[in-house]
C-alpha cells in the first residue's frame, strides 16, 4: 500500500472539481485504489463543497421544448436497442433454419481413442485449475475491498471516539423549556457532545417520538441566530446518536436547541418556525 | 431508473433539469449548445443509471456531474480554451431569461455560498468559478492567475472546504 502522505490531500480537491493533470490523476487513483481513509473522507467532504457551489449557479429558465427532445432521445435510444434484439434473435433463427452439414462418421481406431482421452483428461485439469485460479483471484479481490472499507470504517470511529474524549470537548445536556409543556412534550432527554477544535458534535437524544405529522429539528444558535443543524429522526424507542460533522463555529455558537416542527422542518434553515421545547447552553 | 423505468427518468429530469440546463449553459454558453450537451447527457444516466453509487453523494449531484463532463468535454472538443475561459469569468449569457420559479431554497443556497466565498476573498471565487466553469486545469489557473500553484491549490481546498460546510452531512447520502 503506497504511504499517505499530505500531498494526497492536496490532490483531493483538484480530483473532486477534474482539474488536475494526468500525472496527478494517475497519483491519486492509485493511492485511492489500495484504499485509503483519508482521502476518502476528504474527497466526500470537499465533493459537498462542489455540490453546494453548483447547487448556487444562477438558475436560468430553461427552453420548454428541451424536455420533450430528452425524453424523444431516450425513447429512440429504447427502439434502437429493442430492433437490435430482434435483428440478433433473427440471425439465431436462421441459424436453427439452416444447420452446419456434418462431415460423414468415420471409424475411430483405439489409439485414437486412448489420445482423445488423455487430451479431455488434460484440457479438464487445466480448466479447473483457470477456474480454481479465477475463483481465487475474486475472493482476492473482495477481501482487498473489505479491508478498504474497514479500515475507512476504523479512521472515522478513530475520528469520533476522539470527539467524545478530547480534553476541550463540551457536554451539554439540554433541557425543557416552558413551551415544551405546551407542545406536549414533557419526557424528551438529549446531549450534545462538541469538540470545538474540529467543530464536530454527537447528539444523543431518547423519548425523542414525535406527534403525527411532526418532526424535531436540531439548531445551533449562534451570535448571528439560530442555524438549523437538520432534524432528528429517531428510532421507534425515541432513541437516536446522530454525528454532525460541523456543529458551528466555536467562536459564534452559544447554544442548541431543539423545535418541534411540522413534517419536514421549519420553511426555512435559519429560524425555527414552531415551538422551541429544549434548550442547552455551552459551559466555558 | 435502473429497472429501466423511463418515469422515473421523467420524474428526475423534472426535479434536476433547471440546475443540470444553468450549470451546462454557463459552460458552454451557447443556448443550442447547451440543449444538444443535455440530450447527451441525460442518455449517459439514463444508460448508466446502474453506475450511481448512494454512498458516494446524492442523486443530484451525480447529475450535476455527468452533465458538467459532458459539457467541459464539449467545450475541450471544439479547442476553444478562450471560450472556457469566457464561460468562467462572465455573468451568464443574457438572452435565456433567469427562473423566476426557482425555489427559495435554491436562492437561500445562492445567498449562503455568496457569503461564505466573500468571506473567502475574491481569488477564491475565481479559482472555483475557473475550474468548475471553466474547466481548467490548476496549473491552468495559477498561470492565468500569476500565482504559485500551490496557492492555488490552498485556495481551492480552502474555498471547498467552507462551502461543504453548508451542506450537512445527513443532506448528502
Amino acid at each position: 500500500m503506497s504511504q499517505h502522505r499530505e500531498e494526497h490531500i492536496e490532490l483531493c480537491s483538484g480530483y473532486v472539481l477534474g482539474n488536475l493533470s494526468d500525472t496527478e490523476l494517475a497519483e491519486l487513483e492509485g493511492h485511492l485504489k489500495e484504499g485509503c481513509g483519508a482521502c476518502e473522507t476528504e474527497i466526500h467532504r470537499l465533493a459537498r463543497g462542489v455540490w453546494a457551489f453548483a447547487g448556487a449557479t444562477p438558475r436560468l429558465l430553461e427552453p420548454a421544448a428541451l424536455r420533450l427532445k430528452v425524453l424523444e432521445t431516450i425513447k429512440e435510444d429504447g427502439r434502437d436497442r429493442s430492433r437490435e434484439g430482434k435483428k440478433s434473435d433473427a440471425k439465431r433463427d436462421m441459424r436453427r433454419a439452416a444447420p452446419i452439414p456434418l462431415p460423414r462418421r468415420r471409424g475411430v481406431p483405439v489409439f485414437g481413442w486412448i489420445s482423445a482421452v488423455a487430451a479431455i483428461l488434460i484440457a479438464l485439469a487445466g480448466y479447473t485449475q483457470y477456474r480454481e485460479a479465477t475463483r481465487l483471484q475474486h475472493e482476492l479481490g473482495a477481501a482487498r475491498q473489505e479491508i478498504s472499507r474497514l479500515t475507512q470504517e476504523l479512521d472515522s470511529e478513530r475520528q469520533w471516539t476522539a470527539v467524545a474524549t478530547a480534553p476541550q470537548t463540551r457536554v451539554v445536556e439540554l433541557a425543557l423549556t416552558k413551551d415544551a409543556a405546551k407542545a406536549g412534550a414533557t419526557q424528551l432527554h438529549a446531549r450534545v457532545t462538541y469538540d470545538p477544535s474540529t467543530r464536530q458534535a454527537i447528539v444523543s437524544v431518547t423519548d425523542f417520538v414525535p406527534p403525527s405529522g411532526k418532526d424535531f429539528q436540531l439548531w445551533a444558535i449562534t451570535k448571528s441566530g439560530p442555524s438549523s443543524l437538520g432534524l432528528v429522526r429517531a428510532d421507534r424507542e425515541g432513541r437516536a446518536m446522530i454525528r454532525l460533522e460541523n456543529a458551528g463555529d466555536p467562536f459564534t455558537l452559544a447554544a442548541f436547541a431543539v423545535s418541534l416542527e411540522n413534517e419536514g422542518g421549519a420553511p426555512t434553515t435559519t429560524a425555527p418556525a414552531g415551538p422551541v421545547v429544549m434548550v442547552g447552553k455551552i459551559g466555558t | 431508473m435502473r429497472a429501466g423505468d423511463s418515469r422515473a427518468l421523467e420524474e428526475l429530469y423534472d426535479r434536476h433539469n433547471g440546475l443540470l440546463y444553468s450549470v451546462v449553459l454557463r459552460i458552454v454558453r451557447r443556448p443550442a449548445d447547451a440543449e444538444e450537451v443535455l440530450q447527451e447527457a441525460w442518455l449517459q444516466i439514463w444508460k448508466g443509471a446502474g453506475t450511481y453509487s448512494e454512498a458516494r453523494g446524492t442523486v443530484g449531484a451525480w447529475l450535476v456531474t455527468v452533465a458538467r463532463s459532458r459539457a467541459i468535454d464539449r467545450i475541450r472538443s471544439e479547442g476553444s480554451r478562450q471560450r472556457a475561459e469566457e464561460a468562467a469569468g462572465a455573468d451568464p449569457p443574457p438572452q435565456p431569461t433567469e427562473d423566476a420559479s426557482a425555489n427559495a431554497a435554491h436562492r437561500q443556497m445562492s445567498e449562503r455560498v455568496g457569503r461564505a466565498l466573500d468571506k473567502l476573498g475574491p481569488q477564491h471565487r475565481q479559482v472555483l468559478e475557473l475550474a468548475y466553469y471553466g474547466g481548467l486545469t490548476q496549473g491552468e489557473i495559477a498561470e492565468r492567475l500569476s500565482a504559485p500553484l500551490g496557492t492555488v491549490k490552498s485556495w481551492t481546498r480552502q474555498a471547498l472546504v467552507r462551502l461543504s460546510e453548508l451542506v450537512p452531512q445527513e443532506d448528502w447520502t
